[in-house]
């Protein structure tokens, strides 16, 4: 994998004037001399690097959250002490609590022991110790089969792939394996306390290999859980919800919200049910259902067609992939009328198929239109062409207005 | 032991000695006599700033070009304690085991292979679906089985039977799984021979080759944190080593430090490919590539296999590390009830296994000659354990399989809302066209 390049990628901004001003210096770089030019004014270096297609928004206050198990703790709980932390310390945080409350969970991936390329493990290892918390071989399919065999004994694994991109060298251990290990072996052995972690979705320059969303590929897949966060507050809950779960989960982490989206986070441990999907604005005349980064563009589409066209739009952030909660979805297309789903991944055989299709069964005589996918392309996630490629909030305003007229 | 020693000899990893001098130390070769060590010379005219700096390897310079040459030829020598008649070669390897473990490792093997000709039978008379034997390589299971605790944790890969024989797992249950019928202790899911035992510390078998290997590391890295005094053994073919899973698990294993035996059975062939088409390298005992003790052994010698075994054991266990055992075998069945394998060997090949060179025979040789077996002792068991395998096959026969909601369950810890919805859907479906479906077998 191009992992370090893609992390000196990452580390490394090569400006194009300081490129220029290494010309210069060349002897008989007069040619060049002619061609290049300095870097203007500011307009134009903004220009060059793209403004991001979407705002953070985060949760206008503090939920309180129920807590799911049997537990004998009270149904909603206070959110206790809280700290600014973006998405990144939000992961570190879910996982010093899992580590400090869990003695056998270790963390374990490609450099997670410096604290990771994306720094959410930053401070863990020299907590802990670095049996709980080390590097492994340059191998992602070694990673998630050395992770369930940690968990067949019992103990708790949480995996970190570097990107999700690269994890599809694991899909044979996460598909035939991990998520059969349960039900193949009639309940003698499971691997439910395996949990992998992997960043997820476009980042504004990522291209072909470090801005893919692979959820579809593993929703096709009974056993497992695919939990995808909107926001550091939810992204700390449903993690610890996800290593928590007795069934092994796969939980993408939006790499562009990683420092983009900061708010106050509880510092004690919580829990965000899995499977269940969060209406987190209500709304009558459209229902727009995405998860992760794209939640805050149809946030915005939904301001954009209240000012704009005085429609009122539910905004459901689904968050877990499979199992989904098909009810809180049919029971708002049953009000509204009109569906529209949107996710980064390419619209063919994308997740957005399967809720259309569920939707069009459960609710047909409900709809008022068709059922709206405002997807990426059938095509690689390109390089340059990204703002083209993603479904911003003025591709996804477009196909609501044509709903609403339908 | 002396096993260690002469392991040690042959393998020895130290600090100093850099991959390069292990390799030249081995190899005789087009280049004659073995180099012993890097030239000296050399070192009276290299100050401190000329020696190499590189994280990457531990070696000394060299100014010669020398591609290292594999040596296939001549390559690891096999162990073995006793010959192909059941005479005990050295004496001081004898593990000197009392009559009971022999005879339970005898009996163990004999048994199973009794279960094999009728299993493999009940095949062919369309009574189950498919069968797997384990012909020639029962050694390998009991040998390895005898020299671990009991709850040593089993990863397998499919032709270790043998294992869970030797830790009695009861044969209601081996053909319990074969029928998948309502005792069935994984629920009637998988195909014949898919055991898992939770109480013997066999984990489930699984189709895919090698995924096996690095979950046994990981199992192995828990056990190790757990301070459970507990290794792991992982079993495939040299066929599965091919697979990147292999790679993946012995390179975790070292660099993690993981009390883990990996046991390859070489028996020759992955079903119609032959060894010559599936390496090219010295054999499977290819551990010291990644910084792993290795040994390779006559896995038709269940001494040896157990001898080995029982050190490497010890040692993972004492030391932290994984060991490579690499048992040479010769699988004298076909691959499956799917495969006819005189389409890509001679029967006369097979024979010479059979009957020269088998580790039951091996094994009875050395029980009489210690006079703890007879022809009549022989003749009691194989009509014994013949009677045992065909009641317990009579039995699993006649019972029902599991009820068909048990197709749903598992999946995962809880049924998920919309699986349980198609369980009842299923349930309306049986309801109206229920006599297209072989209810009749199935537990109401």
């Amino acid at each position: 994998m191009a992992v370090v390049a893609a992390a000196a990628g990452w580390l490394l901004r090569l400006r194009a004037a300081g490129a220029e001003g290494h010309w210069r210096r060349l002897p008989g770089a007069g040619l060049a001399r002619g061609f290049l030019h300095p870097a203007a004014t500011v307009e134009d270096a903004a220009q060059r690097r793209q403004v991001a297609h979407f705002t953070f928004q985060p949760d206008p206050e503090p939920r309180e959250y129920a807590l799911e198990t049997q537990s004998p703790l009270p149904r909603n709980f206070e959110m206790g002490q809280t700290q600014k932390m973006n998405l990144f310390q939000s992961v570190t945080s879910a996982l010093d609590n899992s580590l400090a409350k869990d003695p056998t969970a270790v963390i374990f991936g490609e450099d997670v022991a410096f604290g990771g390329v994306f720094r959410c493990t930053v401070g863990l290892r020299d907590k802990y110790g670095k049996d709980r918390v080390f590097n492994t071989p340059l191998c992602e399919q070694g990673i998630v089969g050395f992770g369930i065999g940690i968990a067949v004994t019992g103990a708790t694994a949480i995996a970190e792939i570097q990107f999700a991109d690269y994890i599809f060298p694991a899909f044979d251990q996460i598909v035939n394996e991990a998520a059969k290990y349960r039900y193949r072996s009639g309940d003698l052995f499971n691997c439910g306390s395996l949990t992998i972690r992997s960043p997820w979705g476009c980042v504004g320059h990522g291209a072909l290999y470090h801005s893919q969303s692979p959820e579809a590929f593993f929703a096709h897949c009974p056993g497992i859980k695919v939990v995808i966060p909107r926001s550091p507050f939810q992204a700390k809950g449903l993690l610890l919800s996800c290593i928590e779960d007795k069934n092994p989960c796969i939980f993408f982490e939006p790499k562009i919200l990683y420092r983009a989206a900061a708010e106050e986070v509880p510092i004690e441990p919580y829990n965000i049910p899995l499977s269940q999907a969060e209406v987190i604005q209500e709304g009558s005349d459209v229902t727009l259902v995405a998860w992760g980064t794209q939640v805050h563009v149809i946030r915005e589409v939904a301001s954009m067609a209240k000012e704009k066209l005085g429609v009122s739009c539910e905004v459901i952030d689904l968050r877990t992939i499979i199992p989904w909660d098909v009810d809180t979805i049919c029971k708002s297309v049953i009000k509204t009328g009109r569906l529209l789903i949107s996710h980064e991944a390419p619209l063919t055989g994308g997740f957005a198929s399967e809720i259309s299709s569920t939707v069009q069964e459960e609710c047909f005589l409900n709809l008022e239109a068709p059922i709206s996918r405002v997807c990426g392309y059938d095509t690689p996630f390109p390089h340059i062409f990204e703002p083209f490629y993603i479904p911003d909030k003025w591709k996804c305003y477009d196909a609501l207005r044509k709903m609403i007229n339908y | 032991m002396a096993v260690a020693i002469a392991a040690a000899r042959v393998w020895r990893l130290n600090r100093g000695l850099s991959q390069a001098a292990l390799l030249l130390l081995r190899q005789p070769g087009a280049r004659g006599l073995a180099r012993s060590h890097p030239p000296r010379q050399q070192q009276q005219f290299s100050s401190l700033d000329d020696k190499p700096q590189f994280p990457g390897a531990s070696a000394e310079f060299i100014d010669k070009l020398e591609f290292i040459q594999p040596n296939v030829i001549s390559g690891i020598p096999i162990y073995r304690v006793m010959d192909r008649q059941g005479q005990i070669i050295n004496p001081s390897e004898d593990p000197h085991l009392p009559k009971e473990k022999v005879l339970k490792l005898y009996k163990s093997m004999t048994l199973l292979n009794t279960m094999d000709r009728i299993l493999y039978e009940s095949q062919r008379q369309g009574r189950i679906s498919f069968y797997m034997t384990n012909y020639g390589e029962e050694g390998t299971h009991v040998g390895s089985a005898a020299a671990l605790d009991n709850t040593d944790l089993v990863f397998g890969q499919y032709r270790e039977a043998g294992v869970l024989m030797y830790r009695d797992y009861p044969l209601e249950l081996f053909m319990a799984q074969c029928y998948g019928n309502i005792s069935d202790l994984g629920k009637g899911r998988q195909m014949p021979v898919h055991y898992g035992c939770k109480e013997r510390h066999f984990v489930t078998i699984s189709s895919p080759l090698a995924t096996q290997i690095p979950q046994a590391v990981g199992a192995a890295y828990a056990a190790k944190r757990a301070n459970a005094n507990r290794v792991v053994i992982c079993y495939f073919g040299e066929g599965a080593a091919s697979e990147g899973d292999a790679h993946a698990g012995f390179n975790f294993a070292a660099t993690l430090e993981c009390p883990i035996i990996f046991f390859c059975r070489n028996n020759g062939y992955a079903i119609s490919t032959p060894t010559s088409e599936q390496y090219r390298g010295d054999g499977i005992a290819r551990g010291p590539g990644y910084g792993i003790m290795s040994i390779r052994v006559d896995g038709n010698d269940v001494f040896a296999v157990y001898n080995a075994t029982k050190e490497a054991r010890r040692r993972a266990v004492a030391e932290n590390q994984p060991f490579l055992i690499e048992a040479m075998t010769y699988r004298i069945g076909h691959h499956s009830t799917s495969d006819d394998s005189s389409a890509y060997r001679s029967v006369d090949e097979v024979n010479y296994w059979d009957k020269q060179d088998h580790p039951i025979s091996r094994l009875r040789h050395y029980l009489l000659s210690q006079g703890w077996w007879d022809e009549e002792q022989e003749k009691a068991w194989r009509k014994q354990s013949r009677r045992k395998v065909m009641e317990a096959f009579e039995q699993a026969e006649r019972k029902p399989k599991p009820n068909p909601n048990l197709l749903f369950s598992d999946v995962y810890q809880e049924m998920p809302a919309q699986l349980r919805k198609q369980q009842e859907s299923l349930a309306r479906h049986l309801q109206t066209y229920g006599e297209h479906y072989p209810l009749d077998h199935f537990d109401k």
